[in-house]
């Protein structure tokens, strides 16, 4: 059962070419998967198809009879889509082979092929592509084992390595110290000077991790309400916002004021006011809101863009370190995976081989018994073929039993060898000569 | 050597090992950031904390007499309640940040009451310590010692206010801010952690007053260095919870004096006195 892959991403793609290849917008997906039944079901093949905004990835898994090459592969991804293929070809990558696909997978759902090194979002996507190719019918007996041990393995993979720990933009920097100055963000104010975008994701964030309450002053009144009420928050004017400041515990500054409006005597008799409880200030703006003397004054804790921006590429760093540990748990998996498939791959036939040849042997006695005592009633006849179904049976469940066993001790890749040595005894004393399928993992 | 000293002096030397095999994996842990690390850390202190306390029991009953007439056995109590005030904060505050000091204190303090004037295990007996068998100088040290176990947590607090002040200020090293807590909580900590030592410091310095002037010690207490330092240790919390709840002076400010108040502690535990021998 030959397992592909084809498919392209931001590794292999200028977001020109992915977003003409994508399956994100409504109905684009179901049609897709629509246009993938109709072309596989003839081949019995199975077919999951995983689109992000940075990558479109088709996961195929055929009988060995049907195999599909790399051109039938790329037809049938840009002709779920509808495009012409030529402008994709050079852009498109294959992986064939239980491991090689199994690998690939594995990585993507770990977050370890993503564009931002870690992110959680494409567990979710994954989850979802398989979702939608089972409704559609599309996966089944290979498909969905290795789709459930991707998942279970990015979530091992994340767990043991802290993949979700850290920065992935501004936000979240800010987000996250806010987080080691005040603990927990439950009952914390908000304090947002400007309206402008970078504000409101910041404070998504903070509102995300807990933020009770968001205050949003604004130049013009009407855009600092908008934004309030996207946010969940109250709109307050302008010129009162140093008042808000004595209860705000996190201020985002984003105005477009061309000089700072956030000065240190200001601050210092807020600090005083406020009961020396501690404030952190962000100031996103270019140029700054706030008198960068501010961050001097004692509980006073003042981050601008730039500081940001170095905590984001600080956890970068260290996610990396992480992804390495990642990297090697993943291959583990991805190896003991193959090599699971690979014996599954061997017992099948092997079990079928060993049953059939069992009843073709009950078959033929009974229908040479059937000549030589021609008397019996149908009752007879009937008593005597469930006896002989009954040994039949019977006499072939030891060996089924010990052939499945075989096959998961080799999921161990050490007992990868020693499993197939004994289920080619098996072969030998059945007599078989069903040969074993499919490829080698590495 | 009898077999009764045999017992808490290796219930002991096993406490011990366990207090510094507690600090190690717990100081791994700031560093790995491993959950096996830090719940074997914990459980090291647990188990530590157990046996030092079998240890103690075990010294009462040898000796027939309360354990605190030397150096080794009031050391070890400090110890035993330095620890367990940790795991008090570690319930409430999650502060597993504090345990390589506070299981590094105590190893080092039972050490150093080993080194400064252990008993050789023959101990003094009930008769000839009779002030121990008064209620109110069991008080004065029970509440000197759990005052010395909150202040040295306290300490430890103000310790990681001041380091994480200074990463949040400098924006260096912010990786760390991860690795420990946030600084409301070890701000919040280390008040709360003053102002249960403070009452009990007062309540202290009160019982031993009330011991002294009823009789039988003279007036050499009053010049006492124990007695003395006990008075400045009073000063510096007192005026460190004046700066935090009436002054409303900045945290920093605070921690700063919180930083003083152990050593003076120290002192005041490790300093000889005429006046304060029970046995």
């Amino acid at each position: 059962m030959p397992l592909r892959m084809i498919g392209l991403s931001h590794h292999t793609a200028p977001v020109e070419v992915r977003e003409r290849l994508a399956f994100t917008a409504p109905g684009a997906l179901p049609r897709a998967l629509s246009y993938l039944e109709e072309s596989l079901r003839p081949l019995g093949a199975e077919a999951i198809l995983l689109s992000t905004c940075n990558r479109t990835e088709l996961y195929v898994a055929t009988s060995s009879a049907t195999d599909l090459s790399g051109e039938d592969l790329a037809e049938l991804l840009v002709g779920a889509r509808d495009e012409p293929g030529a402008p994709f070809l050079p852009h498109l990558k294959e992986k064939r082979g239980r491991y090689h696909v199994t690998e690939h997978l594995f990585r993507v759902t770990a977050g370890l092929e993503s564009m931002v090194l870690g992110e959680s979002d494409i567990v979710r996507q994954v989850k979802e592509a398989h979702a939608a190719a089972n409704v559609a019918g599309l996966s089944g007996s290979i498909l969905n084992p290795l789709f459930h041990e991707a998942l279970r393995v990015a979530k091992r993979a994340r767990t043991e390595n802290d993949l979700g720990r850290g920065a992935f933009s501004v936000g979240h920097a800010a987000a996250d110290l806010a987080e080691t100055i005040f603990g927990s963000l439950q009952g914390r104010n908000v304090l947002l000077l400007g309206a402008g975008k970078m504000s409101e994701t910041t404070a998504r964030h903070l509102a995300a991790a807990g933020a009770a309450s968001v205050l949003v002053a604004n130049r013009t009144y009407d855009r600092a309400a908008r934004l309030a009420e996207i946010l969940g928050g109250r709109a307050i004017h302008y010129d009162e916002f140093p008042n808000h400041l004595i209860r705000a515990d996190i201020v985002i500054a984003s105005t477009a004021a061309p000089h700072a409006i956030v000065h240190r005597p200001m601050i210092e008799e807020v600090m005083r006011a406020r009961r020396q409880r501690p404030l952190f200030l962000i100031d996103i703006a270019v140029p700054r809101d706030i008198e960068p003397a501010v961050g001097d004054i004692d509980g006073v804790y003042l981050y601008d863009i730039d500081d940001l921006q170095q905590v984001v590429a600080a956890d970068i760093a260290e996610r990396r370190t992480r992804a390495a540990r990642a990297d090697l748990l993943v291959t583990e998996e991805a190896q003991a995976f193959a090599a699971r498939l690979r014996a599954q791959e061997q017992a099948t036939p092997l079990v079928t081989g060993v049953r059939s040849k069992l009843h073709n042997i009950v078959d033929t006695e009974l229908t040479r018994l059937r000549r030589r005592l021609p008397h019996l009633s149908d009752a007879d006849w009937e008593a005597i073929s469930l006896a002989m179904r009954s040994v039949e049976n019977k006499f072939a469940h030891d060996p089924t039993v010990k052939i499945k066993e075989f096959a998961a001790a080799a999921a161990e890749v050490d007992s990868l060898e020693q499993a197939a040595v004994k289920m080619e005894a098996v072969r030998e004393l059945f007599n078989l000569t069903v040969a074993a399928e499919g490829e080698r993992s590495p | 050597m009898n077999a009764g000293f045999s017992g808490s002096a290796a219930a002991l030397t096993l406490t011990l090992a366990l207090y510094l095999l507690g600090a190690v994996l717990l100081g791994a842990n700031l560093f790995l950031r491993r959950s096996g690390l830090l719940a074997a850390g914990r459980g090291a202190a647990l188990f530590g904390v157990i046996l030092h306390a079998a240890a103690i029991g075990l010294r009462c009953v040898e000796v027939h007499r309360a354990p605190f007439t030397n150096p080794a056995e009031s050391l070890s109590l400090v110890a035993w309640v330095v620890v367990l005030v940790y795991l008090g904060t570690e319930l409430l505050w999650r502060l597993s940040a504090s345990g390589p000091f506070a299981l590094g204190l105590s190893f080092l303090l039972v050490l150093l009451g080993a080194a400064l004037g252990g008993d050789s295990g023959t101990g003094v007996s009930a008769a000839s310590a009779p002030l121990l068998s008064e209620r109110i100088v069991t008080l004065h040290i029970l509440a000197f010692t759990t005052a010395f176990a909150a202040f040295a947590l306290a300490f430890c607090c103000a310790a990681l206010y001041v380091v994480e002040n200074r990463i949040l200020k400098s924006k260096h090293g912010l990786i760390w801010m991860k690795r420990l807590p946030p600084l409301l909580t070890v701000e919040a900590a280390s008040f709360t952690l003053a102002a249960i030592g403070f009452p009990l410091l007062t309540l202290g310095i009160l019982a031993g007053l009330v011991r002294a002037v009823s009789g039988g010690l003279g007036t050499a207490w009053q010049l006492d260095p124990k007695t003395l330092l006990a008075y400045a240790v009073w000063g510096v919390y007192g005026a460190y919870l004046w700066g935090r709840l009436g002054a409303k002076w900045p945290p920093l400010r605070t921690a700063y004096i919180l930083l003083v108040g152990l050593p003076l502690c120290m002192l005041l535990l490790l300093v000889p006195s005429a006046a304060h021998r029970f046995g």
